[in-house]
């Protein structure tokens, strides 16, 4: 089942998505470009700012690792050099997680990445801040040489290895995130089958798929390129009628 | 000059005035050479090699200090008893061996960088994203790597039976306590890397941590410790995973066509290097007893530089190099 994303949830603010797996919700809101304090400013670019509020309770130092790799990884989408000297502020809430009932707290922490990233991608094309390209960030757990990609709460209990990976349009792995106990080619293996899905997820649908990575079967729908085509039709739908 | 140095001529600058103004381009003038040896005068894939010094705190039950270049850390392990009734959820019957430390949470470690270690981290300032993030890093790799034998922390006593019990069964052995480990890491010096070294000095410190031997006394219902150094045991670990970080430098923006774009992986990135590059790969591997070498974290963020073919072929280099060897 692909992940669900709704466009523009909140508002009040400039952009805002809710990402939806098996796993996790996500609600994510970003603002931009923003006045920025003097302390963050950069002159040439954009400061990003990435604010990730736990299920209950206040973050921890988990909240802070994830809140810094999500902001690198933004770094590397976002268009900074457009926004100099301004600030773009992505706050993600997550709204409902697994149970604890024996899951491995860094399983399921490399989980939410892939859920943030998706959510805080969503919410910044939403916003219309201007960026490099289009990514999904892709979830796949190994166990005993099986992939499974996008897993429930059951694959996730005994696996042996979790993997988020980010894949760019152009094919570019723009984030990496995995944990447990595996070998490279394991990981290429995943890697791989994430990469693949990724590019389906996106991929045009007037267009042959041939950029996409060959024999590849079993395609998943292009649902995040029906999403976003779906958010662009609704905003220009008053051309039509007007 | 006045100060008695040679006078540069009109319009060029010493080094570090252009490395301190344009520091990018001061990286990537040297990188670009045929030769590539970077600022620090490394080549792109040498590490600095670790001193370890360990055991120099008296009052801690293990400790180490790790010096990798001009970063340097301290680690010290204090061990405190846990009483099992103390619990408020006590582990379920069921619960997996592995799963013990992380549902009690008896590993605790804590960065530090506010020691005026660098000029980044200001002293006595609560601690930044950066120690957060590395406390929390070091706390994930702790949980997911199983090092610690999970009964080498338990303080079991071999219960008599009651009248209410079987008669024919034997004496039970329940656990009435447990030892936490505090892993307290202070950066004294850092010069980039911290999460490399850091981690070096908590299995550093950890291999030389002793613990005493407990046991329950039934009278006076608490824990007793033996102390004489002959009872004390070392904690075991299961095996000694290495991290391995690596900052990759980039020409690619997207203000520029893409093609003429270079990369530089940069093994062991100092200070310097760490604010240029904006892309890392951190890599922790481990070597088991029978020689199967696994991955235990991938974490890679902030470019586009890095592929699947790239990580392959620095796991082989890094299966291979004689710096594995040398720090496991």
């Amino acid at each position: 089942m692909p992940p669900t994303l709704t466009l523009h949830p909140l508002h009040r603010a400039d952009g805002s998505a809710t990402h939806t797996t098996p796993l996790f919700t996500i609600l994510a809101a970003a603002n931009g470009p923003l006045e920025v304090s003097r302390r963050d400013e950069l002159p040439e670019e954009a400061a990003i700012e990435v604010n990730v509020r736990p299920c209950s309770g206040v973050g921890g130092p988990r909240e802070r690792w994830m809140e810094g790799v999500i902001t690198s990884l933004l770094k590397s989408l976002v268009l900074v050099n457009m926004y100099p000297r301004t600030l773009v502020q992505v706050t993600l809430q997550v709204t409902k997680e697994p149970g604890m009932g024996g899951l491995k707290r860094a399983v399921k922490d490399v989980a939410l990445l892939a859920g943030l990233g998706n959510a805080a991608f969503a919410a910044l094309v939403d916003a219309g801040v201007a960026l490099g390209g289009t990514m999904v960030v892709g979830l796949g757990v190994a166990r005993e040489g099986e992939v499974v990609v996008e897993p429930g709460e059951k694959e996730l209990l005994g696996c042996g290895s979790v993997h988020a990976v980010a894949w760019g349009m152009r094919g570019e792995m723009l984030m990496a995130e995995s944990a447990g106990r595996f070998g490279v080619e394991e990981w290429e293996g995943v890697a791989g089958r994430l990469r693949g899905d990724a590019m389906g997820a996106i991929k045009n649908d007037e267009e042959d798929g041939d950029d996409v990575m060959d024999g590849e079967v079993g395609q998943k729908e292009p649902w995040l390129r029906q999403a976003l085509g779906e958010s662009v039709r609704d905003a220009g739908a008053w051309r039509e009628t007007g | 000059m006045a100060n008695g140095t040679t006078a540069s001529s009109g319009l060029s600058f010493p080094r570090e005035t252009f490395a301190k103004l344009t520091p990018g381009p001061y990286l990537h003038a040297h990188l670009k050479q045929p030769s590539s040896i970077r600022p620090n005068g490394r080549q792109l894939d040498e590490h600095r090699i670790p001193t370890v010094n360990a055991g120099s705190l008296t009052h801690s039950n293990g400790s180490a200090v790790v010096r990798c270049g001009d970063t340097a850390i301290v680690c010290g392990v204090r061990a405190e008893i846990l009483l099992a009734s103390d619990l408020p959820h006590p582990p379920p019957d069921d619960l997996d061996d592995d799963d013990l430390v992380e549902h009690l949470g008896i590993l605790v470690p804590n960065v530090e960088l506010s020691t005026g270690c660098s000029p980044a981290h200001l002293p006595g300032n609560p601690p930044g994203p950066l120690a957060q993030s590395l406390t929390y890093r070091i706390l994930a790799l702790l949980h997911s790597s199983d090092i610690i034998d999970p009964n080498d922390l338990r303080i079991k006593h071999l219960e008599a039976n009651t009248d209410e019990d079987l008669p024919d069964e034997g004496p039970r052995q329940v656990t009435k306590a447990y030892w936490v480990l505090y892993i307290d890491i202070l950066a004294i010096a850092l010069d980039g890397n911290a999460i490399d070294t850091a981690w070096t000095a908590t299995m550093a410190a950890f291999q030389n941590t002793i613990l005493p031997k407990a046991h329950w006394d039934q009278d006076r219902e608490m824990i007793v410790c033996s102390p004489r150094l002959a009872e004390a045991t070392g904690l075991r670990l299961r095996d000694m995973p290495v991290a391995s970080t690596s900052a990759i430098f980039t020409t690619a923006s997207p203000l520029k066509s893409g093609d003429q774009a270079e990369s530089w992986v940069l093994a062991d990135p100092d200070g310097f290097e760490e604010d240029v590059c904006a892309e890392t790969l951190t890599v922790v591997l481990v070597s088991r007893r029978d020689g199967t070498k696994s991955l235990l974290r991938v974490e890679k963020s902030g470019g586009a530089v890095v592929t699947t073919d790239l990580l392959a072929r620095y796991y082989q280099y890094w299966v291979t190099s004689e710096a594995h060897s040398a720090l496991a």
